[in-house]
């Protein structure tokens, strides 16, 4: 999901009192915390000291900090964590880290969407400020406890690992000893926040947590949920979109052992993002469920989609360029840029396309839910509990106060969790049987499922002058709305924009800034369920743009670093990455023979990159030997955990580059596992440079989604360079 | 019945049918969870146990096949998760989501009991059918260079 930089926003005041808080710097900063100690999002009553929702403070010492935001490998429960520890003076690593005991709790709800929701690589930067004031609270506090049982003055108490320290008087109490004292205090308005330069733990950490848990089998996913009396459930979803369900013959099925139940299961198209038709098969195992998938005969409805063939789906991107029926939205626009075409030195114009890309989770789409006593239990990884929610209400008529959400770390999510029509087909079987309901895809499930990425096309148009200076460029984007538009109102917005398409060609993103610029966002639905899928719409509009800028910069007869560089203004931190991504990377010094480099860059999440590839051929065949990149993310919270999501960035990039690619065949998906759709081994990868340069101390940006994007038209440039072939459709070919 | 020996124990199943993919006879059977589902066709590595001491996919194995032999999974690597390698992944913070990495160490294993040299060449015939999403292959190299006491390359 985009996140939209200018964005204002505003809270429930029934729950929120805002803050002014004077941080040490001097700065004001407008905060949200809860209205008093009752508002924590604790269902607990009575003996814990809960000052807000990320505190819990237990009379034996323990220390409990709420992280209200999903973890599927990401790091975010250590870097979140972090940033309250920090401030609460604990150890990140050690303290207990718990999710939310209400997920629906309003403090938890995304500050920009408005949802119960982990995306946007927006987890750190947008929850860091609040997060350390929650933690300089629940510390002040607890100073306040001591220094009144002392009777001394609280700015004469120190903090020291769960300990308040009267260092004078060589006095000190833990926490846990404070804690009742402490939860009677009122919360105080104003809070200093710790000097970046004395911080323990952010912009330090090189671990994460749960490490030990992970390398013996121990640590427990989704797919390990085990009750009693627990069904697990595979699904056989509509071959082709819109196909409904005429005639299931069970028998066979039935007979397999272990076999229960054999569900129809309808199809939501009420509801945006709902699941598709299917016959589920409820066993005792997912093996018995499976064996009696093979044997259910299913008779399937005819559909509008069976026609649907994506290969000839550009014909219908192109066409809709032109037709005057089709909304266009102007993401970006200055001067006259079809003006500037007549009297063009140079005239270039291109089309990029990119298909349709499967997240795949290693650990497959899994959730298990109950349904009694009019309410409902989910246990798994649930990225998006507003789904969980809208499932519980519009399947089963189950309200917020009758959700409860056992959270687990997921085995990858990847935009896969943002999915919900999971949770309603979960919902549904729940709901019909009473007893637990494990659901469990098969990765043929996972390829089969849609709700991934969609298959774009990008037209763009660009004017040289007799100089070779960049005088205008045009863009058409060509694809479906994001999920974004299962927000109720989303396009009711006078704009029509859909910042969630648009990634990289707004005015906050785009990099360059020629005379005349038209960068359009040209709205075509193909029908085929469309859903979130890392980095989004930066992977077609980067390749797009990144790959047109380096034709350009040949055309031109221009060095293609020099020629980004000479169209960008005041863009201090971009020019930074592109300038050191070049010079680590060998940029215009001699290569060895048959090999080339590469560049390309973007701006995201508040963070910058910039790729540099480098290729080489092979016995006949080209080859990626190296990738290089520089990333300005500000104040890296947790160093370590921005490197690995910069250079699983950087895979998925390399995958997008040679590998991905699901065809649609007379509406039906092609590929089915591992062997016909490939992602990234080891044996793909090549080395890599990671540098992460120190950015601001204050303000860290988003990583998670920062690092693949410019990976595909830096090697796409790279290959040019080496064959003289340009390359503008991926998987690009290696020879 | 099929009798076959589950990290050093001796386990008898009456009632398994014999072409169950060992898989499922670990996890739902022995409840034995470490050992992870990705694919069901032999091609993530997700599922990978020891049969003998050599890397399997489990996935891919029936019940029948197993029977008299020894299996070893991540459970049973070592018997206070002290192996090398786990050592070695935790010091070098290898997992991100970690759904992978049981299958990723069982294979690393696998290369380590062979005695050959642990070299970048080496590591890659290994693990490269082992699928990582999250990106962990850089550091998984230099977990297993640290667990065989090997120089670091690239």
């Amino acid at each position: 999901m985009s996140l939209v930089e200018n964005a204002g926003f505003e809270l429930s005041r029934r729950v929120f009192l805002k803050q002014t808080v004077a941080v040490a710097s001097g700065l004001a900063i407008a905060l949200y915390l809860p209205a008093g100690v009752a508002a924590t999002g604790s269902k607990t009553t009575g003996g814990e000291f809960e000052p807000n929702a990320w505190v819990r403070v237990l009379p034996d010492g323990t220390v409990k900090l709420v992280v209200h935001k999903h973890d599927s490998g990401t790091g975010t429960q250590t870097a979140l964590a972090a940033c309250v520890a920090e401030e609460l003076d604990v150890n990140p690593m050690t303290v207990q880290v718990i999710t939310p005991e209400d997920p629906f709790f309003e403090t938890y709800i995304h500050p920009v969407w408005k949802v119960f929701s982990t995306g946007g690589s927006t987890s750190v930067s947008l929850e860091y400020d609040r997060l350390r004031m929650a933690g300089a609270t629940a510390r002040a506090l607890l100073i306040s406890a001591a220094a009144q049982q002392w009777k001394v003055s609280p700015d004469s108490c120190s903090t020291e690992a769960g300990r308040v320290v009267h260092a004078s008087s060589q006095r000190s109490l833990g926490y846990g000893e404070l804690a009742g004292a402490a939860a009677q205090l009122p919360v105080p308005a104003n809070v200093t926040l710790k000097d970046p330069a004395q911080f323990k733990y952010i912009g330090k950490l090189r671990h994460k947590r749960d490490a030990a848990a992970k390398v013996c089998g121990r640590f427990k996913y989704s797919i390990d949920v085990q009750l009693p009396g627990m069904l697990v459930a595979v699904i056989q979803r509509a071959p082709v979109v819109g196909a409904k369900v005429v005639a299931v013959d069970s028998a066979a099925a039935l007979q397999v052992p272990g076999v229960r139940k054999v569900i129809a299961i309808p199809g939501r198209p009420d509801v945006l993002g709902g699941n598709l038709e299917g016959v589920a098969v409820l066993a005792e195992t997912f093996w018995a469920a499976q064996q009696g998938r093979k044997l259910l005969e299913i008779r399937w409805s005819d559909s509008p989609l069976a026609g649907f063939d994506s290969a000839e789906l550009p014909k219908a991107q192109i066409a809709a360029i032109s037709d005057p029926a089709t909304q266009t939205v102007k993401a970006m626009a200055q001067g006259d840029v079809v003006g500037q075409w007549p009297g063009a030195a140079k005239l270039l114009e291109a089309d990029y396309t990119m298909p349709y890309k499967v997240q795949n989770p290693l650990e497959p789409i899994c959730i298990t839910a109950q349904v009694k006593d009019k309410a409902i239990t989910y246990w798994g990884g649930v990225q998006v509990p507003s789904s969980a929610l809208e499932a519980a209400q519009t399947v089963c008529g189950i309200g917020k106060d009758k959700v409860t959400i056992h959270e687990l770390v997921s085995g990858g999510s990847f935009g896969a969790r943002e999915a919900k029509y999971w949770l309603f087909e979960v919902a549904y079987l729940a709901q019909q049987t009473g007893v637990p309901v494990k659901l469990l895809n098969s990765r043929e499930d996972e390829m089969h499922a849609l709700f991934n990425h969609p298959a774009t096309l990008h037209r763009v148009k660009g004017a040289l002058d007799a100089q070779g200076k960049l005088t205008a460029l045009q863009l058409h984007a060509v694809s479906p709305a994001s999920p974004e538009q299962w927000e109720p109102g989303y396009f009711e917005r006078p704009d029509h924009m859909d910042y969630s398409t648009t990634e990289a060609i707004t005015a906050w993103d785009f990099a360059y800034r020629p005379p005349h610029l038209e960068l359009n966002w040209v709205k075509h639905e193909s029908h085929v369920p469309g859903g979130w899928y890392r980095s989004v719409s930066f992977i077609p509009n980067v390749f797009a743009v990144e790959s047109f800028m380096d034709e350009l910069a040949h055309a031109a007869g221009e060095d293609p670093l020099a020629f980004r560089l000479a169209n960008m203004q005041e863009r201090p931190r971009h020019v930074a990455v592109l300038k050191q991504a070049a010079e680590r990377a060998g940029w215009g010094q001699k290569l060895p023979p048959d090999t080339a480099l590469g560049i390309a860059t973007n701006q995201g999440y508040t963070s910058f990159i910039a790729v540099v590839a480098r290729v080489a051929k092979v016995d006949g065949k080209a080859r990626v030997e190296k990738l290089t990149c520089v990333v300005d993310c500000g104040l890296a919270v947790s160093p370590g955990g921005v490197e690995e999501q910069i250079y699983g960035g950087l895979m998925w990039g390399l995958g997008h580059a040679l590998f991905d690619r699901l065809d649609i065949q007379q509406g039906r998906v092609v590929q089915s596992n591992f062997h016909d759709y490939r992602v990234t081994r080891m044996s793909d990868m090549p080395p890599v440079d990671i540098l992460v340069l120190d950015g601001q101390p204050d303000k860290p940006g988003g990583v998670g989604e920062l690092g693949s994007p410019s990976v595909v038209p830096a090697i796409a440039n790279a290959l040019f360079s080496l064959t003289g072939v340009r390359q503008r459709s991926t998987p690009l070919s290696l020879g | 019945m099929i009798a076959f020996t589950v990290n050093g124990e001796r386990r008898e199943l009456d009632e398994a049918s014999p072409s169950m993919p060992l898989l499922w006879v670990l996890r739902d059977q022995l409840k034995l969870t470490g050992t992870k589902f990705g694919c069901g066709m032999g091609l993530c590595g997700a599922c990978t146990v020891h049969l003998n001491g050599v890397a399997v996919r489990s996935c891919q194995l029936p019940l029948a096949a197993v029977a008299g032999h020894s299996i070893t999974t991540i459970e049973g690597l070592s018997p206070d998760e002290s192996h090398p390698l786990q050592l070695a992944w935790v010091a070098e913070d290898v997992p991100q989501c970690g759904y992978c990495q049981s299958g990723q160490i069982m294979s690393a294993a696998a290369l380590l009991n062979t005695g050959a040299p642990v070299n970048d060449d080496s590591i890659r015939n290994a693990m490269s059918g082992n699928i990582c999403r999250c990106g962990t292959y850089g550091r998984i190299n230099k977990a297993i260079k640290r667990a065989a006491n090997a120089p670091k390359e690239a």
